[in-house]
C-alpha cells in the first residue's frame, strides 16, 4: 500500500470512526431510512393500485418506471437536505477544537487529508444508501424488478452525494462556524438544484449552460436506468472541482494563518 | 537542529514575528519567554509548519520545513496551546489514529506498542479508555503531550505545556520535559518565568515580534545588572548617603528604604569596582551598625519587565498588535 492511500485511509477511518462514535451517523441512517421507508409505502400502495386498475381493468405496469424511479428520484431531494449536516463538520469542527493542528503538522500533505475527509464521507453516505436496500430487496422478493436501471439509479444517487460532499467540504473548510458551513452548503446545493428552472427564460446562449450546469437535470437520466458517460463526467468533474476549491481553501488559510 | 534565520511573519498589515534568528542545538532545552501577543505561538507555527513564514527560513533537523516539509514534520512532535483532541475518541483510540498518521509503514503491533509506551511516559496510561471529552485540563495536557512524543521525535515544540495545570502537574511535567531532553531537542513558550528558569538551558525573551535576548537563565540575571548594583542597610535612621557617594568607584547612592529600626541603600557602581570592601569599612568606621549588604541581581521578573515593557502608550499599542495577531 502505497504513503499515499495509507494516509488517506487512516484519515479516512478517523472521520468515520467520528460520525458513527457520534449520534451523526445514526441519526442520518435513521432518518433517511425513515423517510425513504415513508415514500416507500407511498410509491408501494400507489403502483398497488395501479396495477390493480381502475375502471379499465387491470393495467400492464413496470415496477422500475412506476415505482423505483420516482423513489430514487424523491431520495435524491433528501440528501439535498440531509447531506450539509454531514459535510458542515468536516472542517469546521477541526478548526473549531484546534484538531486541525495535528493534522497539519503532521507528515500529511493536503491532498491527503482532504481526499481522507472525501472518502470518509462517501463512506458514511454509502451506509446511508444502504440501509435503503432493505426496502429494494422486499421487491425483489414479491416482483422482478430490472437490475440495470436500479443500478443505474443507485449509481446515480452516489454520484449526485459524492458532488455535494465535495461542494460541502470546500464550504467548510471556509469557516470555522459549523452553522454558517451547514447553511452555505444548503444554499449553495439548492442553487444548483433549481439552476435549470431559469434555463427557460434565459435565453438561447445561458439557457443550455444553466441545465447543462443544474445537477438534477444530469440526474434523470440515471433514474431512466441510462448511464452515459456524458452525465458521469459531469459529475467526476464537480467533484473534482469540489476538492480542488478544498486544496485551495486550505493552502490560503495556511498563509493568512 | 533547530535553526530559525531572520523569520518574519506577517498577517496583514500586522506583523507577528520581525526579523527572528535562532539556533537550538542537540538535546537542549530552550525557553521562549514573552508576553501573550508577542510572537512565540506564530514562531512554533512556522517551526511545525503548520503555517509558512512570510520571510526568512526555519531548518528542523537538516530539513527545511517549507520546502521538505514531509521530512520536517516527521521529525518534529507539537502540543499546541490547545491539545489537539478529538473528543469523542477513547486516548487510546486517539493515540491509535496519530500512531497511523505519524508513523508511516509500519505493523499494528509496532503501533499498539508505541501507544502504549507514550501513555505510560506521560502517565495517563490509567485513563486508556476514557474519552478524551471527559478528560480533566491535566490529562488532556498529558495526551497531548504524549501524542507529541509517539513518534519519538528528535525535535519537541511545546507551546505552553503547564498551562492550566496545578502545582503537582507541573513539577510533573516539569520532570517529564528534562527527561525528554537530551534524546530529543526541546522549545517550549512559557509565560511564567521560574519555569523557564528551572526547565531550560537557554532563554530566547521576545517581545512585539523580535528578539530582544538570548542567553542562559543565569547569565541573563548576572549580566544585566548583576554585582554592580549593592544593597546596603544600615541600623537607625542615619544619613549615610554622602559617606557612601565619597567611596572610589560609586557612582550613585538612591535611598531604597526607610523605616523606624534601619534605613536601605541601593549603591550602584561601575562593574569593573567592586566596592563591597569599602562600602563595609566605611560603614564600620563610621561607627554605624551594617545590617546588610548584598549584591542585587535582578530575577528573571525584573529582566523580563525591563526588556519587554516600555512606555504606556506603545504598550497598549503591543496589546492591540497582540490581539490582532492571535
Amino acid at each position: 500500500m502505497s504513503r499515499t492511500v495509507r494516509n488517506i485511509m487512516a484519515v479516512a477511518g478517523k472521520e468515520l470512526r467520528g460520525y458513527f462514535s457520534s449520534p451523526v451517523a445514526w441519526v442520518m441512517m435513521g432518518l433517511f431510512a425513515f423517510i425513504f421507508g415513508y415514500f416507500f409505502s407511498v410509491y408501494l400502495s400507489l403502483f398497488i393500485r395501479q396495477s390493480q386498475g381502475g375502471q379499465f381493468g387491470p393495467q400492464p405496469v413496470n415496477v422500475n418506471m412506476s415505482l423505483i424511479r420516482p423513489l430514487l428520484s424523491n431520495a435524491s431531494v433528501l440528501i439535498l437536505f440531509l447531506l450539509p449536516m454531514v459535510t458542515m463538520r468536516m472542517y469546521a469542527e477541526e478548526k473549531r477544537s484546534g484538531t486541525i493542528e495535528l493534522l497539519l503538522t503532521s507528515p500529511l500533505t493536503d491532498v491527503e487529508i482532504i481526499l481522507g475527509k472525501f472518502v470518509g464521507a462517501l463512506g458514511l453516505y454509502a451506509a446511508m444508501l444502504a440501509v435503503t436496500l432493505p426496502y429494494i430487496a422486499v421487491l425483489f422478493w414479491f416482483g422482478n424488478p430490472e437490475w440495470t436501471p436500479l443500478i443505474a439509479g443507485y449509481l446515480g444517487l452516489f454520484l449526485l452525494g459524492a458532488c455535494f460532499i465535495a461542494m460541502g467540504l470546500f464550504i467548510s473548510s471556509t469557516t470555522k462556524n459549523q452553522m454558517v458551513a451547514g447553511a452555505a452548503t444548503f444554499i449553495v446545493f439548492l442553487f444548483f438544484w433549481i439552476i435549470n428552472w431559469f434555463s427557460d427564460s434565459a435565453g438561447p446562449t445561458f439557457g443550455p449552460l444553466l441545465s447543462y450546469l443544474s445537477i438534477t437535470e444530469h440526474f434523470d437520466d440515471f433514474g431512466k436506468g441510462v448511464i452515459d458517460t456524458k452525465h458521469v463526467i459531469f459529475y467526476l468533474s464537480f467533484v473534482a472541482f469540489g476538492l480542488f476549491l478544498s486544496l485551495k481553501s486550505v493552502d490560503s488559510e495556511r498563509w493568512r494563518g | 537542529m533547530i535553526e530559525v534565520q531572520h523569520l518574519t511573519k506577517r498577517y496583514g498589515p500586522v506583523t507577528a514575528v520581525d526579523d527572528v534568528s535562532f539556533r537550538v542545538e542537540k538535546g537542549e532545552i530552550l525557553g521562549f519567554l514573552g508576553p501573550n501577543g508577542a510572537g512565540k505561538t506564530t514562531t512554533m507555527r512556522v517551526i511545525t509548519g503548520y503555517m509558512p513564514a512570510t520571510e526568512g527560513k526555519a531548518v528542523v533537523a537538516g530539513y527545511d520545513v517549507f520546502t521538505h516539509p514531509l521530512e520536517a514534520k516527521a521529525r518534529t512532535g507539537y502540543l499546541p496551546e490547545t491539545p489537539p483532541l478529538y473528543s469523542d475518541m477513547t486516548v487510546r483510540e486517539y493515540l491509535t489514529f496519530v500512531s497511523r498518521i505519524k508513523l508511516g509503514k509500519t505493523t499494528k503491533a509496532e503501533r499498539a506498542m508505541r501507544v502504549d509506551h507514550a501513555m505510560k511516559r506521560t502517565h495517563v496510561d490509567d485513563m486508556a479508555n476514557r474519552h478524551c471529552g471527559k478528560l480533566s485540563k491535566g490529562y488532556r495536557q498529558r495526551v497531548g503531550l504524549a501524542q507529541a512524543i509517539l513518534h519519538d521525535p528528535e525535535v519537541l515544540v511545546l507551546d505552553e505545556p503547564t498551562a492550566g495545570l496545578d502545582p503537582k502537574q507541573i513539577i510533573e511535567t516539569r520532570d517529564l520535559i528534562r527527561g525528554l531532553a537530551g534524546d530529543h531537542t526541546i522549545v517550549l513558550s512559557t509565560h511564567i518565568l521560574p519555569e523557564v528558569a528551572q526547565t531550560c538551558q537557554r532563554v530566547v525573551i521576545i517581545n512585539r515580534g523580535r528578539v530582544v535576548a538570548i542567553d542562559t537563565p543565569d547569565n541573563l540575571t548576572h549580566q544585566l545588572k548583576g554585582a554592580a548594583t549593592l544593597y546596603v542597610q544600615i541600623d537607625g535612621r542615619t544619613d549615610a548617603s554622602a559617606a557612601l557617594s565619597a567611596i572610589p568607584g560609586v557612582s550613585k547612592v538612591t535611598v531604597a528604604d526607610q523605616h523606624e529600626q534601619f534605613t536601605g541603600y541601593e549603591v550602584e557602581s561601575e562593574s569593573t569596582h567592586d566596592v563591597r570592601r569599602d562600602v563595609a569599612r566605611t560603614i564600620v568606621d563610621q561607627g554605624w551598625g551594617l545590617l546588610e549588604l548584598r549584591p542585587t541581581r535582578m530575577s528573571l521578573e525584573q529582566i523580563f519587565l525591563e526588556l519587554t515593557t516600555e512606555d504606556p502608550e506603545e504598550n497598549a499599542q503591543q496589546a492591540q498588535a497582540g490581539g490582532n495577531a492571535a
